[in-house]
């Protein structure tokens, strides 16, 4: 119900991906296939080798879950790995403690509740991420699930795009708040209705973060939307036959869109565009209308506007009023809400959800909120239909858990990589740092005083924390063999996106803390009422941020 | 010498390599010739005045749109892969059979291995001559592992969407 | 006083585990790793480990230094990789403790920030 049920192909498609991935592990620890051959297999299949272990990274197609999955992934974590998982910036999840030897095994018993691996690594298109409100918000120009659904099965196995010169994400958004950070995607589709009401997308591509971070360019205003996957289509097609081969730091179509200009690349796109076989390729309305039809089967009760259990819970528990407040936000039909749950305990690693904590949302996904999960690419949960009534309830279970941290978007609810704790690529550690942060921060109330400020944190240039969008974001570098960070301000991964710049020299570790304090300071002294970090930032310029944690000589 | 397996009506089964590879500067041996682009453009004329069969082959950033006017007198387009992870060729193959119309051989040479032959016949591929010593039927199990597929490509597999309409 | 001393590590193909080459063969734990003096006798294990193919994936020498008796590897990924994730001093090769393994976490880096220590020491 309302969510999209795999079918006997989908289920199909899973099986037999899982039974080649058997073959191959197989082939591999035989020595039948050299590692080299192997590996673009085993991150296709969602592998990495990591500092400790396999690293397994599960597909949450468009951040969406039921509770079964749910629930099978708090399994997964018991039996396989180490009785936890990782939500990532992607809306993914990993588990940090993988036998090679039983990836076979946990493919198929993901496959039972139609969750896989397939292509969330590699240099093929990868998962396709979504606002997690989607069918929820009321403002959405039309649900982006759908779209985001049709991509999923056009970009699985493509037998024309999986091998790429470099790995391709892509984020679909729908709303005038941009809670994708689809400007900094490869490519990012805005669903837009044009002057006639008819629907459309707004595709801008070469976005991205990494080495050489960019905002995405616009290359189409209003493409039909029923034409999207021969659109898809013809920027693959020139990606990959001119994206460069020759140098993994220039393979991205972000540096392929900024070699030729933006214009060019969109003429080489529509010329692609006119030569293809759009009635081969886009879907036919009856596919469509398939799809549409499974997203938009909620059986939403008619409800009053106004709950007195809600209205009455916030004026007898300030706790429950200050959740309600900070991250319950409200559903486009009268009487639901949609809940944040955040994974952003202060001291807990960022993103982290136990066996336990996943079993807690997925009963309640299952009785409160219609059976349906959400992962944010902030790295926290939603569940996006639950009923004001059911508030209440809800509040003291997810409290139980600690889950209900009144967080949401404020400086404790920070993003972070994994970092150097666990990843193989990292200079530094991230997730201590932002423990320390949160930490700081832990006070509720002062956290609200602060109010909107999005901290990232990376752990190497390859910026999976995303700190070049962070309005603080953090990047760890490794200075003479100790951990060093560097701060930049003004990011934004929203719909006013931009990219941060560096405040100055990079702090040993022991500064991050007391520098964030500063900037935080140095904001509190001089802001306007309700204007957020990043506007004060936005109005006055690093230089008051810069006085604050360089001014004294002996910090640098 | 590697082995040719080539994908006739459907099935796997090991070719007769009838076609010399000729590098860029060797001299040219007698009998059907596969020449890189450069040579064919140079001699391909004279080669198919002598009644000889005739073969081309592109190496990844070689574009198949240069060959649209020779293709009917061309009998196999052989697309190279330096190594297996550049995946160029499967643009050019599907170009290849879908804009171009093209019927004759397209063969996959160079860093060719058993596990990427699903997406080599869908793209439209069919001639291989694998580096990993693998077989007509190591190919046969790796193209038939999906029992669907989601999309369009050039093959004639219909997609998953014209399936669930009955 | 640190002379520098050398060690070969990798990654077990079948569970990814760090391991290091011991005199009994692959151990998981670094205390157990044999110790080189000089690099071509480290460089002809290397030889051999990238033979083993179906064992051992990217195996590759490490540097390390002695603090005190001690052995504790000189970069702070390879301690990070001895060790287990300084968040979680309950998972991975730290949980079994021992006078190594305390070395390695109270190792000086290049300067190691008093923060960095405490974070270790946590909970």
């Amino acid at each position: 119900m309302g969510v999209y049920q795999y079918d006997l192909i989908d289920a199909d498609m899973l099986r037999d991906r899982a039974e080649a991935f058997r073959d191959q592990v197989s082939r591999r620890l035989s020595g039948a296939l050299t590692e080299d051959q192997f590996k673009p297999l085993r991150l296709m299949n969602g592998l990495y080798l990591q500092l400790h272990a396999y690293m397994l990274r599960v597909a949450i197609p468009y951040g969406s879950l039921n509770s079964a999955q749910l629930n099978r992934l708090a399994a997964i974590s018991r039996r396989f790995d180490k009785g936890y998982g990782h939500f990532t910036t992607r809306t993914n999840i990993q588990f940090h403690w993988i036998r090679l030897k039983d990836a076979p095994d946990i493919l198929d018993a993901l496959a039972e509740v139609g969750l896989h691996a397939i292509q969330t690594s590699g240099n093929c298109i990868r998962n396709t991420t979504t606002d997690p409100y989607a069918g929820a918000a009321a403002d959405e120009a039309d649900d982006p699930r759908v779209w985001c659904e049709a991509i999923r099965q056009w970009s699985t196995f493509h037998p024309e795009f999986t091998y790429l010169p470099r790995k391709f994400k892509i984020a679909v958004t729908a709303s005038a708040q941009d809670r994708t950070a689809a400007r900094v995607h490869d490519i990012g589709l805005k669903l837009r209705r044009d002057a006639h009401g008819a629907l459309g997308f707004e595709v801008m591509v070469g976005g991205g973060l990494g080495r050489t971070p960019y905002i995405g360019k616009t290359i189409r205003d209003h493409l039909p939307a029923h034409r999207l996957l021969s659109y898809l289509t013809a920027i693959l097609r020139v990606y990959n036959r001119l994206g460069r081969r020759d140098n993994i730091y220039k393979a991205r179509i972000k540096v392929l869109v900024a070699s030729l200009g933006a214009e060019t690349f969109a003429e080489l796109v529509e010329s692609e565009w006119r030569s293809l076989d759009g009635e081969m390729l886009d879907l036919p309305d009856v596919e469509l209308a398939r799809i549409r039809g499974a997203f938009a089967a909620e059986a939403f009760e008619p409800r009053p506007l106004r709950s007195e259990i809600f209205e009455g819970a916030k004026r007898s528990d300030p706790a429950f009023a200050r959740f309600a407040r900070r991250n319950v936000l409200a559903h486009k039909k009268p009487g639901y809400a949609i809940v944040n749950v955040p994974l952003k305990a202060p001291g807990a690693p960022p993103g982290d959800c136990s066996a336990d904590q996943m079993e807690v949302v997925a009963d309640l996904a299952r009785r409160y909120s219609m059976d349906d999960v959400r992962v944010t690419h902030a790295q926290n949960l939603v569940l996006p239909h639950v009923k004001l009534d059911d508030l209440p309830l809800v509040f003291a279970r997810l409290q139980a858990e600690g889950l209900a941290t009144p967080n949401l978007d404020l400086v404790s609810d920070i993003i972070a990589c994994p970092g150097l704790d666990y990843c193989a690529l990292a200079n530094t550690r991230a997730i201590p740092i932002a423990q320390q942060i949160a930490e700081r921060f832990a006070d509720p109330e002062m956290a609200e005083r602060v109010g909107e400020l999005k901290i990232k944190i990376s752990g190497c240039i390859n910026a999976c924390g995303h700190h070049h969008v962070g309005h603080i974001g953090i990047l760890g570098v490794d200075k003479k063999g100790e951990e060093f960070y560097q701060i930049s301000l003004g990011g934004s991964g929203a719909e006013d996106a931009a990219l941060g710049s560096i405040l100055g020299p990079a702090l040993s570790a022991s500064r991050v803390v007391e520098a964030v304090d500063a900037l935080v300071d140095a904001y509190l002294a001089v802001r306007r009422p309700a204007e957020r970090f990043l506007d004060t930032y936005r109005r006055l310029g690093p230089d008051p941020f810069k006085e604050a944690v360089y001014a004294d000589a002996d910090q640098a | 010498m590697r082995t040719l397996i080539r994908l006739e009506k459907g099935a796997f089964v090991v070719g007769e390599d009838l076609f010399a590879m000729v590098g860029p500067d060797e001299p040219l041996p007698a009998g059907p010739v596969i020449l890189p682009l450069r040579r064919f453009q140079a001699e391909g004329a004279a080669v198919l005045d002598e009644g000889r069969a005739l073969g081309v082959r592109l190496e990844p950033h070689e574009r198949v749109e240069d060959l649209a006017y020779d293709l009917p007198r061309i009998a196999v387009v052989a697309l190279a892969f330096p190594k297996f992870r550049d995946g160029r060729a499967y643009s050019a193959a599907v170009l290849l059979r879908r804009r171009l119309g093209f019927q004759g051989e397209v063969r996959a040479v160079g860093d060719v291995l058993r596990d990427q032959a699903f997406e080599m016949v869908r793209c439209g591929f069919d001639g291989f001559v694998p580096a990993d010593g693998s077989g007509a039927q190591d190919w046969a199990a790796a193209a038939g592992r999906y029992r669907h597929v989601y999309q369009a490509a050039a093959d004639a597999r219909a997609p998953a969407f014209v399936e669930r309409r009955g | 006083m640190s002379s520098l001393l050398h060690a070969v590590t990798a990654n077990r193909l079948e569970d990814g585990a760090v391991v290091f080459w011991s005199r009994t063969g692959w151990a998981e734990d670094f205390p157990d790793a044999e110790l080189f003096e000089a690099s071509e006798p480290a460089a002809a294990v290397l030889d051999a480990a990238r033979a083993q193919t179906t064992d051992l994936v990217d195996p590759y020498v490490i540097d390390v230094r002695l603090e005190g008796e001690h052995p504790v590897p000189t970069s702070y990924r390879e301690r990070v990789r001895a060790l287990g994730p300084t968040i979680h001093p309950e998972l991975g090769k730290q949980a079994r403790g021992g006078p190594v393994v305390a070395a390695i976490q109270k190792a000086a880096g290049a300067a190691r920030s008093s923060g960095r220590l405490s974070l270790i020491r946590r909970k």
